[in-house]
């Protein structure tokens, strides 16, 4: 369940990108409270005094998707991405140098796609920015979705990284021969 | 004969009825068009109800091509479609809707910001859609808008404001929540159409239709993709302008014929309820009475939108200028 | 090729994809990518994939997940788990196999204050088991228990599945919930039953020694209602919120995970470390969830597109197996698949495609809800990927217990489970009746 750090090398670079990804993991991580939170106050506004919170509703919706963009590199990091392992483990016992090509593989195709979609949520960004997106209702209260963009795009790009990094240590393996 | 492949979308399932009308309506009149010369036939691809996008992308989801035609809901499209803002934000400025499509569909030849707001993304508009009219739904008869000082009232969160001054407390919900929401007590009453009402059976837990008929407002497009529509023949684009024009005008009447047959249905329905659905017509002058509790929400609305550049206060006068050009009387001038 | 062929050939690729160890989530965007751009142009297909992205999991209901992930954590460490099987234990004192039967029902009263069975195989691997090896059950019944009842956490609600369910098939949460009670203390009773028949037929697979530590020490008003009042806190709170009207599923997660979190905190098992890391795990694991919806979702939309469901639904339902040929033809797929991958994934491949179907078959689609998430779980006790068993092995730590004999010890829970799925197929209201109030 925890990291596999067998396969890591120990230098600076990255020991450093290891920090950013769970830096960005703990902002995702404290917003799982914020999300709580915020819920519980709005269940006791409305039950003690009759009114909903404005914005809870579209603002716990935006931090879900915050909060999986942001999560996602050390998800991954983590190896806690759903997969079924079973022949890759097979071919790890006959050929390591195989399995460990056949991961490169993986990640890297990984890194492409979050790659893809990072590239393609600047572009969502952009427009968020450039048509003042907001959530809320003018008059009442609202609140303008551009951060919570910024996030997801540095979740998407934080997780195509870590995937590109993978995608190295396992041709490494590869070349050295082990699983 | 040549075929040509559309796909067609969109958020909401065809029992919507003008998510049904774009079946019935604008894809047979084009295929009637289209078959009097029988030179080109359309194959819809048929996406309706959510199977490529939700709600919440109706609009970036025609201008990114992801369907070629598709219904774009303006409700959700504040911030990129603002001046589609203005009937919601001037309410009760008429119980016509076929006034506004109407109204609605001049400024969009007439009026250039309006026309760029929604061109400047990737598409072409073909018909309009507006609601039904608003009305409060309770336990009790109210005797008019005083009533509802105090009270829980769900709406969804766009029309919070249409209670701000009213001293009720706006409960934010979605037509998924009102029963149960009112059932229950976290609210006491519903600020909604006849038109959503009927459906979600509301009429069981609050029986009593206040009848405000409070206005209607505009609430969206038919709208095409506009690199598929560079690529249809003229034919084609004809065609398709004549059925959405056909559409609006048609959705337009529909409204008016489904809104009372959505208010008779539920007193029909509620018959024999322990509390039988009620319909309590508002003295006359309520509406304006609302109307002026109110603050100047439009004013509120339109003076941001003007320091940006955004020719809101212009627009608005243009919207409501067109209602009084076609008999409609807005209970409060939103726009003086 | 035509957009059918694409969307076939698609999801033979991901099968593919997906047994040879690809993450399933990377799996469905690869290939769902590929396939709008085949069937569109890859600009389509970059543009849908990013709306996805962006617009899929904005929903307030899936705040829901992480919530009730966490409450399930926080009642984990915070002690609630022993008190209940305590309660159990001291009531079925003098019955035969009793605290067999008790830790089915423990787990069965957990379930209601935890929507994720890892959370019920954790506490009870760890409590129940060491009690009855001390009371001379073998270690392959006693974690065979375990193992099978944990797959009530799923089923009893709150309950992750169901909620993914929910999302999937457009059912409102709440009622899900509702229709899993039925089913949830039918498959309690049949648990029972099993266990009974097993102790009075196959006694040596459930004792392997006479019970020498003695009888446990009668329980008393007092004590019973100390134990028994958080869990019952917990259970007003989160499941008399929803269904008294005053909560939303969302809300109802918010709730609990907070009032878990008091409990935990009265309890003092909860300091700042321990609440960090059962933070980052609730992450992780609703990562995994939600990354998972979000693939899915582009993978139904790339299929919609290429009109594979359709095709599909008029195959199964004009052609010969009919309606119920296809829901047998369904749930043995999905317990085949249960053998490899985890319930989640599993849902997520499987309703796009079966979903349409079902629904043009004229199925209830609660009682379809409910016959997916039991076939599902089945998957959580079958080898060589058996969640729920990999779980107790992980959490007992002994490294005399072999894997294998968890498994085998599971077998006769897992036939319990086939019969009370064939039992709903017969009697529908058992999981309709309710919901449909
Ligand atoms: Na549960
Ligand atoms: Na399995």
């Amino acid at each position: 369940m925890t990291a596999d750090n067998q396969d890591r090398e120990g230098g600076a670079v990255s020991r450093l990108w290891g920090a950013v990804v769970d830096g960005v993991a703990a902002v995702g991580t404290l917003m799982i409270g914020v999300l709580m939170v915020i819920i519980c106050a709005d269940i006791v506004a409305r039950n003690a005094m009759g009114a909903s919170l404005p914005l809870v509703s579209e603002a716990g919706a935006l931090l879900v998707v915050t909060l999986v963009a942001l999560q996602l590199g050390a998800t991954i990091r983590a190896r806690r991405l759903a997969r079924a392992e079973f022949l890759l483990l097979a071919l790890q016992a006959r050929s390591p140098r195989a399995a460990a090509l056949l991961r490169a593989a993986f990640n890297a195709l990984g890194a492409v796609i979050l790659g893809i979609i990072a590239f393609a949520t600047l572009r969502v960004f952009e427009k968020d920015w450039n048509a003042a997106e907001f959530i809320g209702v003018p008059g009442i209260a609202t609140l303008p979705t551009w951060p919570f963009r910024l996030l997801v795009l540095a979740g998407f790009t934080i997780a195509a990284i870590e995937f590109a990094f993978a995608t190295l240590s396992a041709l490494r393996r590869a070349v050295r021969g082990q699983a | 004969q040549e075929s040509i492949s559309l796909t067609v979308a969109s958020s909401h399932p065809t029992v919507v009825p003008w998510v049904g009308m774009i079946q019935t309506h604008f894809m047979a009149r084009t295929d009637e068009i289209l078959a009097q010369t029988g030179t080109y036939k359309i194959e819809w691809n048929e996406a309706f109800g959510g199977q490529l996008y939700k709600a919440n992308a109706t609009l970036t989801s025609v201008e990114e091509g992801i369907t070629d035609v598709g219904w774009v809901f303006s409700f959700l499209e504040q911030a990129k479609l603002p001046l589609s803002q203005a009937s919601s934000n001037a309410p009760f400025s008429s119980a016509n809707p076929p006034a506004i499509l109407a109204v609605m569909e001049e400024l969009y030849e007439t009026n250039e910001a309006f026309r760029n707001e929604w061109e400047q993304h990737n598409l072409k508009v073909l018909g309009f859609t507006a609601t039904d009219l608003y009305d409060i739904y309770t336990k009790t008869p109210m005797t008019g808008i005083d009533d509802i000082a105090g009270m829980k009232i769900s709406a969804p969160g766009v029309l919070g404001n249409w209670l701000r001054g009213t001293d009720a407390n706006a409960v934010d919900g979605a037509l998924t929540t009102y029963y149960t929401d009112v059932q229950t007590g976290v609210s006491d009453g519903v600020l909604t159409l006849a038109l959503g009402a009927l459906p979600i059976k509301l009429y069981e837990v609050a029986p009593i239709i206040n009848r405000f008929d409070a206005g209607g407002s505009f609430s969206g497009a038919i709208a095409i993709n506009r690199d598929s529509w560079d690529g249809l023949p003229e034919e084609v684009q004809n065609a398709m302008i004549e059925a959405g024009k056909y559409y609006t005008v048609s959705h337009g009447e529909d409204l008016v014929a489904k809104h009372e047959f959505a208010l008779n249905k539920m007193v029909e329905l509620g018959a024999g309820q322990s509390v039988p659905v009620q319909i309590v017509d508002m003295p006359e002058g309520e509406l304006a009475k609302w109307a002026n509790k109110l603050p100047n929400i439009a004013k509120e609305w339109a003076e941001p939108l003007d320091a940006r550049g955004i020719p809101a206060s212009e627009f608005l006068s243009a919207y409501l200028e067109g209602l009084r050009a076609r008999g409609e009387v807005p209970v409060r001038d939103w726009d003086k | 090729m035509t957009p059918l062929e694409i969307g076939i050939y698609a999801i033979f690729a991901l099968l593919v994809l997906i047994a040879i160890g690809l993450p399933i989530g990377i799996g469905m965007l690869s290939v769902s990518f590929a396939g709008v751009a085949l069937i569109r142009n890859d600009t389509v297909a970059t543009r849908m994939m990013a709306q996805v992205a962006n617009d899929s999991l904005e929903e307030y209901l899936f705040a829901v997940v992480p919530l009730f992930v966490l409450m399930g954590l926080l009642v984990t460490v915070s002690g609630v788990g022993r008190d209940t099987f305590d309660v159990f234990q001291r009531l079925m004192r003098r019955v035969s196999a009793g605290l067999g039967m008790a830790t089915v029902f423990a787990n069965a009263v957990f379930a209601s204050i935890t929507g994720i069975s890892i959370a019920s195989a954790t506490v009870f691997s760890r409590i129940a088991v060491p009690e009855m090896r001390r009371h001379g059950y073998t270690s392959r019944f006693a974690t065979g228990v375990v193992a099978g009842s944990s797959v009530l956490g799923m089923l009893i609600p709150p309950s992750l599945l169901m909620i993914v369910y929910a999302v999937l098939a457009e059912q409102s949460v709440g009622r899900m919930f509702l229709a899993g009670i039925g089913p949830g203390l039918l498959l309690s009773a049949v648990f029972c039953v099993t266990i009974l028949l097993l102790a009075y037929a196959r006694p040596s697979f459930v004792f392997e020694a006479e019970d020498k530590a003695g009888e446990d020490a009668p329980i008393g008003l007092s004590e019973l209602l100390r134990k028994a009042l958080p869990i019952l806190s917990l259970m007003v709170l989160v499941l008399g919120g929803l269904y008294g009207g005053f909560l939303n599923p969302t809300e109802a997660g918010a709730a609990g995970a907070f009032g878990a979190l008091v409990i935990a905190l009265m309890r003092r098992s909860l300091d700042r470390k321990t609440f960090w890391g059962l933070l980052v795990e609730t992450g992780q694991i609703t990562v995994s969830v939600l990354f998972l919806i979000l693939a899915a979702t582009f993978f139904s939309r790339m299929l919609a597109l290429s009109g594979v469901p359709r095709e599909l639904s008029e195959l199964f339902l004009a052609g010969g197996i009919g309606p119920y040929g296809f829901l047998l033809l369904y749930l043995l797929l999905i317990i085949a698949l249960g053998c490899l991958i985890d319930s989640i994934s599993i849902m997520l491949i499987v309703l796009p495609i079966a979903l349409p179907i079902a629904q043009a078959a004229g199925f209830d689609m609660i009682w379809f809800g409910v016959l997916t998430v039991i076939a599902v779980e089945v998957g959580l006790l079958t080898p060589p990927f058996g969640l729920s068993v990999y779980t107790i092995k992980s959490a007992m730590n002994d490294p005399d217990l072999g894997i294998g004999e968890i498994f085998r010890g599971a077998v006769p829970f897992i036939l319990a489970m086939l019969v009370c799925i064939a039992l709903i197929i017969l009697f529908p209201p058992i999981a309709t009746w309710l919901a449909r109030l």
